[in-house]
């Protein structure tokens, strides 16, 4: 095969499905599982307004056909120093426990501690993990986020090609958070899964980045798996570019009094379509959501949260806070169901707007779903203005205008910087911030 | 040398409605001068006028610092020059520390910024290389020190600006305010109002001790009662938008006495009279 024809099966077709299980001889039941998804995905009709999902958030623009597979295999480095520098100096503001970077499908650079490895700790990426740990990855991949699931998912399943996998055995804690960086170049279509899992009583956290896809599109699926009194941290900082298209399914399914903690940041893309859902499976969890999103231009952040409460004395806690300049658009959409049963819930849900520019608009629609009457559920909205008022006070003081907004919109993203559980995520969090709303 | 705010002629309005009407009042450095007045007559507007509030319109006369107009200053240039408004409702901004915040209004009015770039235009390429804020623990010690000085909890330092605080808190929060960024004219609008006794007399050693260190004080006040404890130089009434009286303290004591009535009763004869 001359590579001309090579790089047009290696496509968005169902052609391109086969190619990718031939590249990398995958099982049967991958390949199986591939072309399923490819079915599943081209008999699921394009999103519409006229769906309630899609209603605020069209795909005016969006073409598969603009897109290509990333298939180029890229260099590995045998160091840190190797690196290039821009990756390095994202990687060092945090110190982590092992880290993983992907430039598309290739992971071009992996350390773990050693002590940790020793302990049974997996951390590595998902093709690895298919040749070391074959049953673990067949249990778990797609089985918590099916194809079905949503058009972009079976997409995703068809194509992906590579992700990060952690694995955490029964009774082991890591202090330290693990980093994933993933860089995407420019044009293409990529298709990251995460696969976080943290057997009975273990405690892990976890730092994954995401960036670049300039002109291109990131389809990713992460999958979580806190098991029984096992406590997951997941932040993921989503730093695509601004003319990136992002859709992304995560899901996390709480075992026995298990914990999990989700920290969504959305920071780039044109577009995102973002659905992220906290299974309480079991009784005695507790989830935890927190976003911040802080869309300018014409960025449009879509979110969707599922609090989905299954059994008793399950509890869950969310709390999203945008701010929105220029024409920038956000949607989020939050449920919190509480199944007939799931007795003694206490479920919260806040999303807070800030609306900094004349023409940036926020829809808010939280929603509750009760079947239970012992539950406490508590949601709520608000969307305001920088009040001018707040402004004059802090100028009063001998403050800039710009440094007195600088201040009401850190102020404003305290209460959710306040949570977040790494203390290099926090800064990095704070420097977007304060980049966003322009140093003097 | 002794700064001096003059206020000439001045006439603002709000929304297109004339509110003062022709006032003139002069405050020096580490005098006090009391402005009375009835509910409604314009007070408050001459505080935010001062200010630079973007909604009071001047359409006449001048404010003049040291012989400068300040008119076509912002607010925060205003705060620069050591003008000061302690604000009598101070609004409350979640999520912003007392500290971090004052920390950036002294560096501003203390002129670290400028200094830090002066610096950087100095060592060749231009970048900001110092901090354009003051050094923490500098700033640390002199906040404790002076929430001693001025009794202020020191607990005030982490909690978010004027966030829940009591209607007595907020009122030493502005005093310890103006003790930090030492103005040299402090407009004090009605910062005795809804206090008990024992934060009306924090309040007024604050700003006993902060004219004995030569600041100068315009003290807007409903009630008599503040000047018991802060003792003015010159007393003004105010009524409709104008100046209608003013005298030494004695003026005071005649308010208390007869209330506002009669300045309204004074007026009217003096109206007829003319």
């Amino acid at each position: 095969m001359t590579i001309k024809e090579m790089t047009s099966i290696y496509s968005i077709t169902a052609a391109g499905v086969d190619a990718i299980g031939q590249r990398y001889e995958e099982p049967e039941w991958l390949r199986q599982a591939r072309r399923a998804a490819w079915e599943t995905f081209e008999s699921i009709p394009w999103p519409t307004y006229k769906e309630e999902t899609w209603r605020r958030t069209r795909l005016t623009g969006f073409n598969l056909d603009d897109f290509t597979l990333a298939q180029e295999s890229h260099p590995r480095a045998d160091s840190r120093a190797a690196l290039p520098a821009d990756l390095l100096a994202n990687l060092e503001k945090i110190d982590s426990g092992g880290a993983l970077i992907f430039l598309d499908n290739t992971l071009i650079y992996a350390d773990l501690d050693e002590d940790l490895a020793a302990q049974g700790v997996i951390f590595t990426d998902l093709r690895t993990a298919l040749d070391e740990h074959a049953e673990l990855v067949r249990a778990h991949l797609g089985a918590l986020v099916p194809a079905s699931e949503n058009k972009f998912a079976a997409l995703h399943y068809a194509l992906w090609e590579n992700g990060a996998f952690l694995y955490a055995p029964k009774n082991i804690t890591v202090e330290k958070p693990f980093q994933v960086i993933v860089q995407f170049s420019d044009g293409k279509a990529h298709f990251h899964h995460t696969l976080l899992i943290g057997e009975e009583n273990s405690e892990l956290t976890v730092v994954e980045d995401f960036m670049g896809a300039a002109n291109g599109m990131s389809d990713s699926v992460a999958e979580i798996y806190p098991h029984d009194a096992a406590r997951l941290h997941y932040l993921r900082l989503q730093n695509l570019d601004h003319t990136a298209w992002n859709f992304a399914t995560m899901r996390a399914s709480l075992q026995r009094d298990a914990l999990y903690r989700h920290l969504q940041a959305s920071w780039g893309s044109r577009l995102s379509k973002v659905w992220i859902d906290l299974e309480m499976e079991q009784p005695g969890s507790h989830g935890e959501l927190l976003g911040l999103y802080f869309p300018q231009d014409h960025q449009h952040l879509d979110h969707h949260t599922n609090q989905n409460h299954k059994r008793e004395r399950a509890t869950s806690d969310l709390l999203f806070k945008g701010a929105l300049d220029d024409q920038a658009r956000s949607v989020y959409q939050g449920i919190i169901r509480v199944w007939p049963g799931a007795q003694k819930t206490d479920a919260y849900q806040k999303n807070d707007n800030l609306i900094l520019g004349p023409h940036a608009r926020a829809d808010s629609i939280p929603g509750l779903e009760i079947e239970a009457d012992d539950v406490r559920c508590t949601h709520g909205a608000t969307s305001a203005k920088v009040q001018e008022e707040y402004i004059f006070y802090l100028m009063a003081r001998g403050l800039s205008r710009r440094t007195a907004k600088r201040m009401i919109v850190q102020g404003f993203f305290e209460e959710v910087l306040n949570r977040v559980p790494v203390p290099g995520v926090r800064t990095k969090l704070e420097d977007e911030i304060a980049r966003r709303v322009g140093l003097e | 040398m002794t700064a001096v705010l003059e206020i000439k002629d001045l006439h603002v309005s709000v929304e297109g409605k004339e509110i003062l009407k022709g006032v003139d009042l002069t405050i020096r450095q580490g005098e006090v001068h009391a402005l009375m007045g009835p509910n409604g007559s314009g007070k408050s507007t001459m505080a935010y006028a001062i200010a630079g509030h973007p909604h009071y319109e001047v359409t006449g006369g001048d404010i003049l610092f040291n012989g400068e107009s300040i008119l076509d200053l912002e607010p925060d240039e205003r705060a620069k020059l050591g003008i000061f408004l302690a604000f009598q409702y101070p609004v409350a901004i979640p999520g912003v520390s007392f500290a971090n915040f004052l920390r950036a209004a002294v560096s501003n009015v203390r002129g670290y910024k400028e200094r830090a770039r002066e610096q950087a235009a100095k060592s060749g390429d231009g970048k900001v290389i110092g901090s354009e804020l003051m050094p923490m623990r500098e700033f640390r010690k002199e906040l404790m020190a002076k929430m001693d000085r001025f009794h202020v909890d020191r607990s005030f330092a982490n909690r978010y600006l004027n966030e829940g605080f009591s209607g007595g808190e907020k009122k030493r929060g502005e005093v310890l305010q103006m003790a930090m960024l030492e103005p040299k004219i402090a407009i004090l609008d009605e910062s005795d109002s809804g206090l008990d006794i024992d934060a009306l007399r924090v309040v007024a050693d604050g700003i006993n001790k902060l004219v004995a260190d030569g600041m100068g004080a315009l003290l807007i006040t409903h009630y008599q009662r503040i000047l018991n404890y802060v003792k003015p130089d010159k007393v003004s009434v105010f009524y409709d938008g104008r100046i209608v009286l003013t005298g030494g303290p004695e003026v005071a004591h005649m308010l208390e006495e007869k209330g506002y009535k009669w300045v309204e009763e004074d007026l009217a004869k003096e109206l007829a009279a003319a």
